[in-house]
C-alpha cells in the first residue's frame, strides 16, 4: 500500500480573511474592489471546455462568474476582448523563484569528513528537509515578469539543493507583498541524488546518495520511535511525509532507481525529469510517477565541418531529432505529466519550445493540462488554481489568438492584478489620408503595416514610409534625419496635429481617412509532424532496433570446449532452446531434440570453436556516476545495484570479445567497500533485467595502498586508517559492531508483540545489515589485496570473526600464500600480467595464475579494464605461457573458476545440459591471439554477430546521415552548438570520487 | 650458383677463422622471421664478432659443422630479428605511483636539451621482464609539455647507458597542441572543447623553431636549447610529432615543411586513415598508438583499433607498433601480442613481424644495425619456441644483443622459481 498524500490544511479558510489586513494603514482605508467583466472573450475555461464567446467577471483576487451569457453587474468595468482569447495561466511545479541560490563553502585542500553546519540537524550538509522555501522566500519583479510573459501565473518554488531539499512554497506572481503571494507556504517536499554545494565528502558518489537517502528515511523511521535525542532533521522528514514528494532526477536512468526507493518506503514521487523520457520510456511508464518535463530540447549541432561533425555521437544526433517529441511520447503513453519552463537556455524559447512540442503531435489539450490542471491536482490545489471556474482565483491570460499556434499574450492576471505583457493596440489608425496644411493641399497620405507599427507615407514629402509611433491616439511621425517632425492625435478617422519644419516653424494639418487599410492576413496552419523517430535499444550506435529473442539452435560441427570432465570435444553439435543448453552429441537428431515443430536454425561451425561465455570477476563498466565511496572507511551499505548503467558501450565491445557476465564491483578506496552487482551483458536491456536472477550477494572489500589512500597526494590524510595496521582494526570494529548490533536485534525479536510495542526498536542500520549478512553466510566477500602480509591479516580476522573470505581479487603475492588460501577456503581472482604500477606490486608475477591454480585455488583471471574486458582469452592465454597451465585449465580461468568463484556455475561456465546459453563462437583456439569471435549468445539471444554488426556500421552511418542533413535544413532553435565528443567515463577500482 | 654461395662461405669463414681464431655460432632449422616481411622455414643463420655472419637456407646449403664453433639446432623453432619497442618511458621509470621513481617527465613546457639517454637504468627490473618476450630495443622518450625532450635507442641490456645506448638523442619529441581538448579531469572527464588557443600554441612553437633555425646559422654562444636542436635542420636528428587528430597532423606536416625539418615522424596518428594521401605524399612515417585500445569514438566499430595497422599497410604507409599509454613501460612486454591482434585483424604475419623490428628500425633510423636478420647487421635477436606474436606460444629460450647472450632471468621468475619449489 502507497500512501496517498492529501492536503487539507491547504482547503482551510484560503481567502475567508480578505479584506482584512493585519497592517496599520498610513493614510485612508482603501476597500473598494472593482468588478471587471472580460466580454466577447474566447474562453479556454480547462483543456476540456472552452466558450467561443462569453464572459468572464471577476471581483479582488476570485472569479465570480464565467459563462456564454451573462448580465454585466452595474458599475463593472467593462473589457470588451472583441474575440481575444482568455486561458487559465500556467503553473511551473519546478522553480527557485524569489528564493536565494545555495551558497558553496570555501574550497578546502584537507578532505572534509564531517558537517560544518552547527545545531541539532543531521550529519550530512546534503540532508536538509527542515530547510522551508516560504521563509526565504522574497518577491522578485524581474524573475516574475519573466514567468508572467510566458503565461504562468503560479510557481511551486524550492532551494535547488542537495539531496533532502526541504520544502517548497507555490506562489503567486505578483507584485503583492509576500503576505498575500505566498499561498501555500509548506506545498511540497523536495528530493534529489545530488549533494549540491556540500563540500563534505560523502556521499562521493550517486550509490551514496541513494544509500545516504534510504538510512535517512530509516532514521526518520527509528526517530519518531525515540524520546532520547532531539534531530530537527528527522523531524523535518517525518513533518514532510504527507507533502506531495518531488523528486529531480539527473538522468532517464533515475527513474527506475528512484522507483526502487518509492517501493521500499511507499512513497508517491513526482518526477521531475531530464527531458529525455522517451529513450526509456517503457520504464518511466512503468513507475507510473506523473513526471515534470522541461522543453530542453537540444540545439541543432553545426555540421558544417564533416570531420567536427563526426564527433557528435550518434545518439546525440538522435536525441536532437526525438527530444521534440518527448512530450507527445509521454501522452500516447499515457504517462501523466506536467511542463516546466525551467531547463531552457533562453525564457523566451519557452513558447517556441511549446508550439514546437504541438508540431511535433503533443496535442493542445494535454499541453494546456501539462500546464495547468495536472500541476495544480499534483500539488491539490486544484480547488484554487489551474481552471478557470467560479470561485477560483483570477489567473488568466488574455492572448490575441491561440497560444499553441501563434497567439500573442496581451495581458496576465494574477489573483485579479494585471500585468500588461504586450500592449494590444486598440485604434487602427491605418487606411488612405487626405492631406491638408497651410503648405500643402490635398496631398495624398497612406498608412500601412500593422496595426500595432503602422508606418506612413507621405507623397509629399519623398514617398519614404516614415517610422510611425502609436502611443494610445498619439502619434509622432520622423524622418530618420529630424527634420521632419509631427506631433497628432487620431480622432475618429482624422489625425490632427502640427509639425515642425526644418527651420523651426511649426505648421497645423489635417489628414482625413477616405478609405481603410484592408490587410491580407496569413492564415496559420499548423502541420503535425506525426512520424516519431524510431527509438533503439539503446538508443545509440550498436542499439537494436527490436530486441533479441532467445532462439532454437543447433551448431554442428565444433570443437567443443566443454570445461567439464569430457574436456574438449572435436566435431560435436551443441542444441539450444529457450535460452538454455538442451543437448549436447555428434549428429544430433533435430528431430529427437526438438520434438515438437519448433523454428529451428542449424548453424555450421565446422572449423570454428565453441565455447561457454567468458564471466568477468573483476569490473567496472556500466557503472553510472561513481564507482566508490570512499568517503568513510567502511560503505557496506552502498549498492553498485542502485547505479547499473545498461546504456554503456563497453558492453557491446565485450561482447564482441565473448564476455558474457560481468560481477561490477565498487572501488578499492575503503576497507569495506560497497555490494556488487552480478549481471549479464544483455544489451539493449534495462539496469534490473542485466541483473543474474538469484544470485547470491557480494561485497568488495580492499587491502592496501589504496584504502590507505597512498597515492591520493599530500591531503588525503586524515581518514582512517593510513596503515596496514589501521586496515586490521577498522575489520575488527566493523564486525564488533555488527555482532553487538545482531544481537540487539535478536533481542528484540524475541520479544512478545505486546513487550515490542512498548520497547523502542534497534536503530536499522543499512551498513551493518551487510555486514550481519556476512556473518550469516548470506553475503560474500570479493577483497582487492596484494601484498602477503594483509591477505593473511584477513583470513585471521575471517577466522576469529567468523566468515570466510570468498575470493581474493587481484591477490598478486597470492602465490606467497597459496595454502594458507586454500585452507581458508578463499578462490583468488588475479590479474594475467600486470605489476609495477604501484610500490606494493613489486612482487607481483605473471606466473601467480599458474601458482594458486597449482596449489588447489579456485583460480580465475579478471579484467578491471573496460579494455582488457574484450580480450580475456588472450589474458587467460598468458597462464599458458608463463606457468605451463594446460589450455583447459587456463581457459576455465576466465569461465568457469569465475563462475564458480561468483557462485553461478550452476548457470554458467562450462558447455552443460540444463546451463544457459552462453556461447560464444571463436574462428580458432579461444586462447590463440588470432582468435576472434563470430557471435556471441546470452541466453540464447544473438548479442554480436560479427556479419550483424557490419550491418549496424552501415545502418548506424546512414543514420548518421539522415539526421545531419535534417539537422542542416533546420531553421528552428536557436544558435548551433559546436560539435562535442562524448567522453567515456572509465572506471577503474581506484577511480575515486564522481558525482 | 649454389656451389659458389657455398665456396663464398668457406672462404670468408676460412679467413675469419685465420684472422681472429674464432669460429661463428650457427643456428639451424628455425623458421626465421627476417623482418622484411619474408620468411625462411628452415633457416641457418650464424653469427660472429657480434654480426650476423650468414643468413641462409638450410634446405639448399650444405653445412659443414666443423666451420662452427657451436651449432644449435633450432628445429621446430623461430628466429625474429629484436623486436623494438619505440616511445617508451621504459628504463626511465620504474613504479607508476612512486613519483621517485618517474624521470621522463621534465619541469618546463620547452626541453629539446633534457636527454633521457643519461637516466636510463640498466637494471631496471621492468626491462629484464620485457626483454624475456623478445623486446630487446627500445626508443627511450621523455614525456610531458610541448617539447618533451630527446630520446635514445637503448638495448635492454648493457653494463651503464654507454654501452647499452644504440643510437643517442636520435630525435626530439613535439608533442603537437591539440585542436579540441579535453575539459574535467581523468576520473570526470568533462566535453570536448575546442581549443582557442591553438593557433597561439602553434605561434609559440614556430617562435622557438625560427629561432633555433637562426642559431644554427650564425650564433656562437652556447644556448643548450637551441644548440640541442641544430640536428633537427641538419638531419642528423629525428622530430617526433606527437598527434592524433587529421587536421593536426596536417598543421604538422605543413610545420615541417615550412622549416624544412629533414626527418620527421608523427607519433599517436588516430586519425591516420583519413589523411593516406597526405602521409603519402609527404613521405611520412608512422609510429602508431597501442593496438590494444578501445575505440576512438562511442560508436566507432569495435575492432577499429585492431584493423587500422592492417589498413595503413594496404595504403602503402610505413608505420611501427608502439604501447604508449597506462602502464606502457610494464606493458612494452606484450608489444608482440599487439602486433599478433593485428594479424588477427587483416595484417600479413611478417608485416606485423616487420612493424615491430624492421620498421621501427627505419622509423628510429637504425637499419643499418638491427631490425632484420641480413648479413653484417647486429647479431640482435633472439629464439622463440614457438609462435612469438601469441601469447599461448610466445617462449623466449635465447636472445642475444649484439652477439651477446642475454640473460633472460628476472626478478619475476625467480620469484615463481623460489615459490614453484617451496
Amino acid at each position: 500500500m502507497r500512501l496517498r498524500f492529501t492536503i487539507l490544511f491547504a482547503l482551510l479558510s484560503f481567502y475567508s480573511l480578505l479584506g482584512q489586513e493585519t497592517f496599520p494603514v498610513n493614510g485612508v482605508a482603501q476597500n473598494f474592489e472593482p468588478i471587471h467583466a472580460f466580454t466577447n472573450a474566447h474562453i479556454i475555461l480547462s483543456p476540456t471546455a472552452e466558450i467561443e464567446n462569453g464572459t468572464l467577471i471577476i471581483q479582488g483576487k476570485q472569479i465570480i462568474a464565467i459563462d456564454s451569457n451573462l448580465n454585466i453587474p452595474n458599475g463593472a468595468i467593462v473589457h470588451d476582448l472583441n474575440g481575444d482569447y482568455i486561458y487559465p495561466s500556467f503553473i511551473d511545479l519546478n522553480s527557485d523563484y524569489g528564493l536565494p541560490k545555495a551558497k558553496k563553502g570555501k574550497y578546502n585542500y584537507r578532505p572534509q569528513y564531517e558537517s560544518n553546519k552547527a545545531g541539532a540537524y543531521h550529519w550530512n550538509e546534503a540532508i536538509h528537509p527542515e530547510i522551508m522555501a516560504s521563509t526565504e522566500f522574497v518577491a522578485d519583479e524581474k524573475t516574475a515578469s519573466t514567468y508572467l510573459k510566458n503565461g504562468f501565473g503560479t510557481v511551486l518554488s524550492h532551494i535547488q539543493d542537495g539531496a533532502l531539499r526541504g520544502t517548497g512554497c507555490l506562489v503567486l506572481l505578483s507584485e503583492e507583498s509576500e503576505h498575500s503571494t505566498i499561498i501555500l507556504p509548506q506545498a511540497s517536499s523536495h528530493l534529489s541524488f545530488k549533494k549540491g554545494v556540500s563540500r563534505q565528502k560523502n556521499p562521493s558518489s550517486l550509490m551514496g546518495s541513494i544509500s545516504l537517502i534510504r538510512q535517512t528515511f530509516l532514521d526518520a523511521e527509528w526517530y519518531a520511535a525515540q524520546k532520547n535525542q532531539t534531530n530537527l532533521s528527522y523531524a523535518a522528514v517525518n513533518n514532510n511525509q504527507e507533502l506531495p514528494q518531488i523528486f529531480t532526477i539527473n538522468d532517464e536512468l533515475d527513474y527506475s532507481r528512484v522507483y526502487k526507493i518509492a517501493d521500499e518506503f511507499e512513497i508517491d514521487f513526482i518526477i521531475k525529469g531530464n527531458g529525455k523520457e522517451y529513450s526509456r520510456i517503457e520504464e518511466v511508464a512503468a513507475t507510473e510517477f506523473p513526471v515534470i518535463i522541461p522543453l530542453n530540447f537540444p540545439n541543432s549541432y553545426d555540421v558544417s565541418n564533416p570531420e567536427t561533425a563526426e564527433w557528435i555521437s550518434l545518439h546525440k544526433l538522435k536525441d536532437w531529432e526525438t527530444a521534440p517529441f518527448n512530450p507527445a511520447i509521454l501522452a500516447k503513453n499515457e504517462v501523466e505529466f506536467c511542463i516546466t519552463s525551467s531547463g531552457l537556455n533562453k525564457e523566451s524559447n519557452f513558447i517556441t519550445n511549446l508550439r514546437l512540442a504541438i508540431k511535433k503531435g503533443l496535442s493542445k489539450q494535454d499541453a494546456l493540462a501539462a500546464l495547468t490542471t495536472t500541476p495544480a491536482n499534483l500539488i491539490a490545489m486544484d480547488d484554487k488554481i489551474g481552471s478557470l471556474e467560479s470561485g477560483k482565483l483570477a489567473n488568466f491570460f488574455i492572448a490575441s489568438k491561440d497560444i499553441f499556434e501563434n497567439g500573442d499574450i496581451y495581458e496576465n492576471w494574477t489573483a485579479g492584478e494585471k500585468h500588461i505583457i504586450t500592449k494590444k493596440q486598440e485604434i487602427d489608425i491605418r487606411g488612405f489620408y487626405t492631406l491638408n496644411t497651410d503648405e500643402f493641399e490635398n496631398k495624398m497620405v497612406s498608412i500601412e503595416g500593422s496595426q500595432a507599427k503602422p508606418k506612413a507615407t507621405i507623397f509629399a514629402l519623398d514617398s519614404i514610409a516614415l517610422p510611425t509611433v502609436l502611443e494610445g491616439n498619439n502619434i509622432t511621425i520622423n524622418t530618420k534625419n529630424g527634420t521632419f517632425r509631427v506631433a497628432a492625435k487620431f480622432n475618429n478617422r482624422s489625425i490632427k496635429g502640427k509639425y515642425q519644419d526644418s527651420i523651426g516653424i511649426y505648421h497645423t494639418f489635417n489628414l482625413q481617412r477616405d478609405s481603410l487599410f484592408t490587410e491580407d492576413e496569413k492564415e496559420f496552419t499548423l502541420n503535425i509532424d506525426s512520424i516519431i523517430p524510431s527509438v533503439w535499444f539503446p538508443n545509440k550506435a550498436h542499439g537494436f532496433i527490436n530486441p533479441p529473442k532467445a532462439e532454437n539452435i543447433i551448431f554442428r560441427n565444433a570443437t567443443v570446449w566443454t570445461n567439464e570432465q569430457e574436456g574438449i570435444l572435436e566435431n560435436m553439435d551443441v542444441a539450444i532452446k529457450e535460452g538454455k543448453i538442451i543437448a549436447i552429441g555428434k549428429n544430433l537428431d533435430e528431430l529427437v531434440v526438438f520434438p515438437e515443430t519448433v523454428k529451428i536454425t542449424q548453424i555450421n561451425a565446422t572449423g570454428q570453436h565453441l565455447t561457454c561465455g567468458i564471466v568477468d570477476e573483476h569490473s567496472h563498466i556500466a557503472i553510472s556516476r561513481g564507482v566508490n565511496e570512499g568517503s568513510q572507511a567502511v560503505s557496506a551499505e552502498v549498492r553498485i545495484g542502485d547505479v547499473i548503467n545498461p546504456t554503456d558501450h563497453n558492453i557491446y565491445r565485450q561482447l564482441s570479445g565473448g564476455t558474457v557476465a560481468s560481477q561490477l564491483l565498487h572501488g578499492s578506496a575503503n576497507p569495506i567497500g560497497g555490494q556488487s552487482a552480478m549481471v549479464k551483458l544483455r544489451w539493449g536491456s534495462s539496469a534490473e533485467e542485466m541483473k543474474v536472477e538469484n544470485a547470491d550477494g557480494f561485497i568488495k572489500f580492499a587491502l592496501g595502498e589504496n584504502v590507505k589512500q597512498s597515492n591520493w597526494g599530500n591531503f588525503e590524510r586524515i581518514r582512517f586508517p593510513q596503515t596496514r595496521m589501521g586496515v586490521e582494526q577498522v575489520f575488527y570494529d566493523a564486525f564488533y559492531r555488527a555482532k553487538a548490533y545482531q544481537k540487539s536485534w535478536e533481542k528484540f525479536n524475541a520479544l512478545s508483540t505486546k513487550e515490542k510495542r512498548k520497547a523502542t526498536p534497534p536503530r536499522e542500520d543499512l551498513e551493518l545489515n551487510a555486514l550481519v549478512e556476512i556473518l550469516n553466510s548470506e553475503r560474500f566477500i570479493t577483497c582487492h589485496s596484494y601484498i602477503q602480509s594483509e591477505i593473511n591479516m584477513l583470513m585471521h580476522v575471517g577466522d576469529s570473526m567468523g566468515f570466510t573470505v570468498n575470493t581474493f581479487t587481484h591477490i598478486l603475492e597470492g602465490y606467497k600464500l597459496a595454502e594458507k588460501m586454500k585452507t581458508h577456503g578463499a578462490g583468488g581472482s588475479t590479474f594475467s600480467d600486470w605489476w609495477a604500477y604501484k610500490f606494493e606490486v613489486n612482487d607481483a608475477i605473471p606466473h601467480n595464475a599458474t601458482l594458486l591454480n597449482n596449489a588447489g585455488v579456485l583460480t580465475a583471471i579478471n579484467s578491471d579494464d573496460a579494455e582488457m574486458g574484450r580480450r580475456l582469452n588472450q589474458e587467460a592465454a598468458k597462464a599458458v605461457k608463463y606457468g605451463a597451465t594446460s589450455e583447459e585449465d587456463a581457459w576455465k580461468m576466465v569461465t568457469l573458476n569465475p563462475a564458480k568463484l561468483l557462485h553461478i556455475d550452476d548457470k554458467m561456465g562450462s558447455i552443460k545440459i540444463g546451463k544457459d546459453a552462453d556461447i560464444v563462437l571463436w574462428t580458432d583456439n579461444p586462447l590463440s591471439v588470432y582468435a576472434k569471435v563470430i557471435q556471441t549468445y546470452v541466453d540464447g539471444k544473438l548479442m554480436f554477430d560479427v556479419e550483424v554488426d557490419k550491418e549496424l556500421r552501415e545502418r548506424d552511418r546512414l543514420e548518421r546521415m539522415r539526421i545531419i542533413q535534417k539537422m542542416s535544413e533546420d531553421k528552428t532553435g536557436g544558435e548551433k552548438q559546436k560539435p562535442q565528443h562524448t567522453t567515456e567515463k572509465l572506471y577503474h577500482c581506484d577511480t575515486e570520487y564522481d558525482e | 650458383m649454389m656451389n659458389k654461395k657455398y665456396l663464398h662461405l668457406l672462404f670468408t669463414l676460412l679467413i675469419t677463422v685465420a684472422a681472429q681464431a674464432q669460429k661463428p655460432t650457427l643456428f639451424m632449422g628455425a623458421t626465421a622471421h627476417l623482418g622484411n616481411g619474408t620468411k625462411i622455414e628452415n633457416s641457418a643463420i650464424s653469427m660472429l664478432n657480434g654480426k650476423i655472419e650468414m643468413v641462409a637456407d638450410a634446405s639448399i646449403i650444405r653445412i659443414d659443422p666443423s666451420a662452427f664453433d657451436t651449432i644449435y639446432r633450432v628445429h621446430g623453432k623461430h628466429l625474429y630479428p629484436a623486436f623494438i619497442v619505440p616511445n617508451t618511458t621504459l628504463g626511465i621509470t620504474e613504479i607508476d605511483a612512486v613519483r621517485a621513481s618517474h624521470d621522463y617527465n621534465e619541469t618546463g613546457g620547452m626541453n629539446p636539451n633534457v636527454r633521457s639517454l643519461i637516466a636510463y637504468n640498466t637494471d631496471s627490473k621492468i626491462a629484464k621482464t620485457v626483454r624475456s618476450n623478445g623486446v630487446l630495443i627500445a626508443q627511450v622518450t621523455p614525456r610531458g609539455g610541448t617539447i618533451s625532450g630527446q630520446s635514445s635507442v637503448m638495448h635492454l641490456d648493457g653494463w651503464n647507458w654507454e654501452d647499452a645506448a644504440l643510437k643517442t638523442d636520435d630525435g626530439i619529441h613535439l608533442n603537437w597542441p591539440s585542436s579540441y581538448y579535453q575539459s574535467g579531469w581523468w576520473a570526470e572527464p568533462g566535453t570536448t572543447k575546442e581549443n582557442k588557443h591553438y593557433n597561439e600554441s602553434i605561434a609559440r612553437i614556430k617562435g622557438l623553431f625560427k629561432k633555433a633555425n637562426a642559431y644554427e646559422k650564425s650564433s656562437s654562444l652556447m644556448d643548450l636549447k637551441m644548440e640541442s636542436m641544430k640536428g633537427l635542420f641538419n638531419g642528423n636528428k629525428t622530430l617526433y610529432i606527437h598527434a592524433n587528430n587529421a587536421n593536426d597532423m596536417l598543421d604538422a606536416i605543413s610545420f615541417t615543411k615550412e622549416f624544412d625539418i629533414k626527418k620527421m615522424v608523427i607519433v599517436g596518428a588516430e586519425d591516420a586513415l583519413k589523411i593516406t594521401d597526405d602521409l603519402k605524399e609527404n613521405n611520412i612515417s608512422l609510429i602508431l598508438n597501442r593496438v590494444h585500445r578501445l575505440p576512438s569514438k562511442v560508436g566507432s566499430p569495435v575492432d577499429e583499433p585492431f584493423t587500422q595497422a592492417a589498413k595503413l599497410q594496404e595504403a602503402g604507409i610505413l608505420f611501427c607498433l608502439s604501447y604508449e599509454g597506462e602502464m606502457e613501460a610494464m606493458g612494452a612486454r606484450n608489444l608482440p601480442f599487439s602486433a599478433g591482434t593485428a594479424v588477427a585483424h587483416g595484417l600479413n604475419y611478417e608485416k606485423a613481424i616487420s612493424s615491430i623490428t624492421l620498421n621501427a628500425a627505419q622509423i628510429l633510423g637504425i637499419s643499418e644495425y638491427c631490425g632484420s636478420i641480413e648479413k653484417g647487421k647486429d647479431a640482435t635477436f633472439f629464439i622463440s619456441s614457438g609462435d612469438a606474436l601469441d601469447m599461448r606460444t610466445n617462449n623466449v629460450e635465447k636472445a642475444y644483443i649484439k652477439g651477446i647472450e642475454v640473460d633472460l632471468n628476472n626478478h619475476q621468475k625467480e620469484l615463481f622459481n623460489k615459490y614453484k619449489n617451496r
